[in-house]
């Protein structure tokens, strides 16, 4: 992970995702769920936005989108100018190394891995040596406030300090988006918080585009922006 | 942290579960190790190489009919025979019937027995002795240390096919790395003391001059007593040797028999714990995925994780399975083991069996896991 003044030099703004027209059906047996109806929406560079909406509107479905873990039935979706969907799905999976970081609700941390060993784990793809994989692990950690726990496995965690170091290991390829899935809805709310600092942090100081999935308002108050969804349709902004 | 450390890291994920897994494969390969090494001992090795060059001639029809005696000179006369000694089988009782004061009897030609096995070293002294004494006989080292012979001690050994008792005395400790512990002594003691056999013999053991003339000398004592009433069966010592464990059935598909269902075994036992433990962590292989690995890169580390905990299985049964032969041919009174051993080829095909285990066990849980949908496998509650 580059220094952080590397990272705040970030490119002007110009659309980072266009989504145009995108639906997604699912078929669940004889009958289809129509989970994005016809959604289109631009998101900018350095934006920080944040989708609500109830259970089932689609926002988790528009976010895997973006990510290219799930692909639009209809519609176009541009990361970058780019429909990542073109690519093979090796293609796919290295550029999501690249240029996603993903958090998710769980964290999803490796339990027999400790707090380093999760934040390394992206740049094992890489082609770092050991000692630039240590360097970008140590600056992701310290940013999240979590230098002194690298050696603590997960279990050894808070739910808040787990969040943190699931944040680390989706910053520390410095992805140019960030995207997160319901962040704090495992956390109490100071641990929220604090999740909520680092996210607003990397958005301002290091430029990181951010778009966040949340139910809570508290919450989407950090974002620049906030888009609702309602049964698949996004309302106007 | 490389992927193989990941992936070294699962594999002890659940300690116990990947602990009884590996137990499970370490005692299957220990089986099939030991079982390996019979199936080598009996049917590739050749043993030593003066092995390959001895003949041993029988009655065509059974071991337990008689050769004439005279056969030995003829048997002389055809090119390519170096040695031929007669070779007896006393099968006597030295003190009881326990299994650790069980030892071979055969009654030989002293003149020329140490010729025909060639790599069993005599002191000249005590050969000599051994030659001139023809109530003489000579034991190998690891019997005489057994029971506490020195040269000089007499023994006495019961019969039991003939109604005789050996009254020898010991002329001779030989050193041979053969495992079996064995007396030769004399014929001449039986015709002697039994005169009604004098004149016959069990079976001939000739020294063939070369390799490739091992076959055409059997092929040529045969035809030599092939019209005559005691017609012959002549085969070299390993095939002599084979013919004993043919007469209890077919042990060579019986071991094979065994091995395969062995592997079997293990197949299944380890394709149940990786099944078990992919299922379970469905929702990481999709998190893997979202963080960039490929479908590819996914497969390797389950399968590497697999075979990590095959191959710490296979090292402990195949070493468990060293160690056992180890033991077993130093007991004192011998086990079915003695003379077989785990040689190095024997001990990394059972590694390749353990690793092959692990990839196979692993492949298509494996792989089916890596195709999933990222989508649905973050959905996945287990």
């Amino acid at each position: 992970m580059p220094q952080a003044a590397e990272m705040k030099s970030a490119p002007a703004a110009t659309k980072l995702v266009q989504a145009n027209h995108v639906s997604k059906i699912f078929t669940r047996d004889t009958f289809e769920v129509r989970a994005l109806d016809d959604v289109s929406i631009e998101i900018a560079e350095k934006e920080f936005l944040a989708l609500m909406g109830p259970s089932g509107s689609g926002k988790t479905t528009l976010l895997n989108m973006i990510a290219a873990i799930d692909r639009p039935t209809a519609g176009e979706l541009l990361v970058q100018g780019e429909n990542v969907f073109r690519y093979s799905d090796k293609k796919i999976a290295e550029w999501r190394n690249r240029h996603i970081g993903y958090i998710f609700q769980t964290f999803n941390l490796i339990p027999v891995l400790t707090a380093f060993e999760n934040v390394e784990l992206p740049l094992l793809l890489t082609k770092l040596n050991k000692n630039e994989r240590r360097d970008h692990v140590m600056t992701a950690l310290t940013l999240v406030g979590l230098g002194d726990r690298v050696h603590h496995l997960p279990k050894q965690l808070s739910g808040g300090q787990e969040q943190r170091v699931a944040i680390a290991r989706a910053i520390v390829t410095d992805p140019t988006l960030l995207l997160a899935d319901e962040p704090t809805g495992d956390l109490d709310s100071h641990s929220a918080a604090e999740v909520l600092e680092i996210m607003k942090r990397l958005n301002e100081e290091f430029g990181k585009t951010v778009v966040m999935v949340t139910h809570d308002p508290n919450a989407a108050a950090y974002a620049h922006t906030t888009r609702h969804l309602e049964k698949g349709m996004l309302l106007p902004g | 942290m490389t992927l193989s450390r990941f992936a070294t890291k699962n594999a002890f994920r659940n300690r116990r579960r990947s602990f009884i897994t590996a137990i499970s494969i370490a005692f299957s390969l220990l089986l099939l190790t030991l079982l390996m090494s019979v199936y080598r001992g009996f049917y590739i090795d050749q043993g030593p190489p003066e092995s390959a060059l001895r003949l041993v001639t029988r009655h065509k029809v059974s071991l337990v009919f008689w050769l004439p005696s005279y056969y030995r000179e003829k048997v002389r006369t055809i090119p390519g025979v170096v040695h031929v000694s007669p070779w007896n089988w006393f099968g006597g009782i030295y003190k009881d019937t326990k299994p650790e004061n069980a030892f071979a009897q055969f009654g030989v030609d002293p003149n020329e027995i140490f010729d025909v096995i060639k790599e069993d070293r005599v002191p000249p002294d005590e050969l000599e002795a051994f030659k001139r004494d023809r109530a003489g006989a000579a034991v190998n080292r690891a019997l005489a240390e057994k029971h506490g012979w020195k040269v000089g001690d007499k023994v006495i050994v019961k019969g039991t096919i003939y109604p005789i008792n050996l009254e020898v005395t010991i002329r001779a400790i030989y050193d041979s790395d053969n495992a079996f512990d064995s007396m030769f002594f004399s014929t001449e003691y039986i015709d002697q003391a039994l005169p009604r056999v004098k004149g016959r013999t069990g079976t001939l053991y000739t020294l063939v001059d070369s390799p490739e003339h091992v076959t055409s000398v059997s092929k040529a004592i045969d035809e030599m007593f092939a019209n005559s009433p005691q017609p012959t069966k002549t085969e070299t010592e390993k095939g002599f040797t084979l013919s004993f464990v043919a007469q209890l059935g077919n042990v060579k598909l019986f071991i094979l028999s065994i091995c395969g269902a062995v592997v079997f075994a293990i197949l299944l036992v380890s394709a149940n714990t990786m099944a078990m433990t992919i299922r379970e962590r469905t929702r990481e292989v999709a998190v893997l995925k979202t963080l960039g690995f490929t479908r590819r890169t996914i497969l390797s580390l389950y399968i590497g994780e697999a075979m990590t905990i095959s191959l710490f299985g296979g090292l402990l049964g195949a070493t468990g399975a060293t160690l056992l032969m180890i033991i077993a041919s130093k007991m004192p009174n011998g086990t079915f083991f003695t003379g077989f051993k785990v040689n190095t080829p024997t001990y990394l095909v059972a590694l390749a069996v353990a690793a092959l285990v692990g990839f196979v066990s692993a492949f298509f849980p494996s792989y089916s896991a890596s195709q999933r949908n990222i989508v649905d496998g973050l959905r996945h509650i287990g």
